[in-house]
């Protein structure tokens, strides 16, 4: 029996992101059609790539497509006067 | 004038080193102190605050943190701290800093906080035991805050959290999760003391600015929301300056 897109899926992804071993509380996941859209963002592309590869590995007939990308962690160019 | 930085959420692991160092080591160009607004970690290990410590250690400018949810995941938030204070980083919750900076007193008040929501939305201190305790966290916690804020005499008041005080810099994520961000409760003892800039992280797809209902302007500097490395908010402004001395 295939995999439902539905929001027990859903629920069971975020569970999964949110669990101990990933531990990603930003990542969203939208239903699509025929597939599961992961998106947010995270701290490295090393995080990013292990993130996808669990979440396929865990349901192997769902499309997902990894959406997710990486926090830009560059100097800032202005400041903001506080008043 | 004083210049703060300030950053949250940086999840910092072995699969984060050297990605901030870079914009960190131009910092003492840029701000006068660090304020990191919890969540320094990925799962609250020793092994990943020795890699916050490499990462944001070492500044040549002081660095003050709360802890986040994330830095409590595996009960080792005690031996997180000292890892973070044997580095040189002060770690607040529930207590004060100090920095003379340029002739001025900052003063840093810190809790990691707690959620419950807010005005029309919140949790109440009813019913079952485990509800209780939630909102009883909650209430000791904004309680601490206030009473620290309180307790220091300074030119600039800062406090410093990981959850929210207000709703405002949570605009962008899902209403139902709001009382999971943060609690009226840190406002209200916000808004008990002269502060002058609440900082917080946490909600990683909320907004950037806000105010309590006293008015004091609230930035949340969740990594994500700021996407750069750090912010810098000045204080105590004798001339408006918007570029920074860096380029």
């Amino acid at each position: 029996m295939s995999t439902q897109l539905d929001e027990y899926l859903e629920a069971e992804i975020q569970s999964m992101l949110t669990d101990g071993r990933i531990a990603e509380l930003g990542i969203t996941v939208q239903r699509r059609e025929h597939l599961l859209v992961l998106g947010g963002e995270v701290e490295s592309g090393r995080r990013r790539d292990e993130i996808c590869r669990q979440i396929n590995e865990r349901f192997p007939d769902v499309h997902i497509v990894c959406d997710i990308g990486i926090t830009r962690a560059s100097a800032p160019s202005e400041v903001e006067e506080i008043s | 004038m004083i210049r703060i930085a300030a950053v949250g959420d940086v999840h910092v692991d072995k699969d984060v080193l050297g990605r901030f160092r870079p914009a960190l080591e131009e910092l003492p160009e840029r701000a006068d102190a660090l304020l990191i607004a919890g969540d320094l970690t990925r799962h609250g290990t020793v092994e990943e605050a020795r890699c916050f410590v490499t990462e944001f250690g070492g500044l040549g400018v002081p660095v003050v943190a709360v802890l986040g949810n994330h830095d409590h995941q595996s009960d080792q938030q005690a031996r997180v701290s000292d890892v973070l204070t044997e580095s040189g980083i002060t770690v607040l919750e529930g207590d004060t800093t100090v920095l003379e900076l340029h002739g001025h007193r900052l003063g840093i008040a810190g809790v990691k906080g707690f959620g419950g929501g807010f005005a029309g939305a919140s949790a109440s201190n009813f019913g079952e035991r485990e509800m209780k305790d939630f909102v009883g966290t909650t209430e000791v916690i904004a309680e601490r805050l206030e009473n620290a804020l309180k307790s220091i005499e300074v030119d600039a008041l800062v406090a410093l959290t990981h959850y929210a005080p207000v709703p405002d810099t949570l605009l962008g994520e899902p209403l139902e999760i709001y009382a999971f961000l943060g609690c009226y409760q840190l406002g209200r003892a916000i808004d008990a003391a002269p502060t002058a800039l609440a900082l917080h992280g946490h909600a990683h797809h909320g907004s950037e600015r806000g105010r309590t209902p006293g008015g004091v302007p609230v930035r949340n500097v969740a990594h994500p929301v700021i996407k750069q490395a750090y912010n810098v908010y000045q204080l105590l402004t004798e001339h408006v300056d918007a570029e920074l001395v860096a380029s």
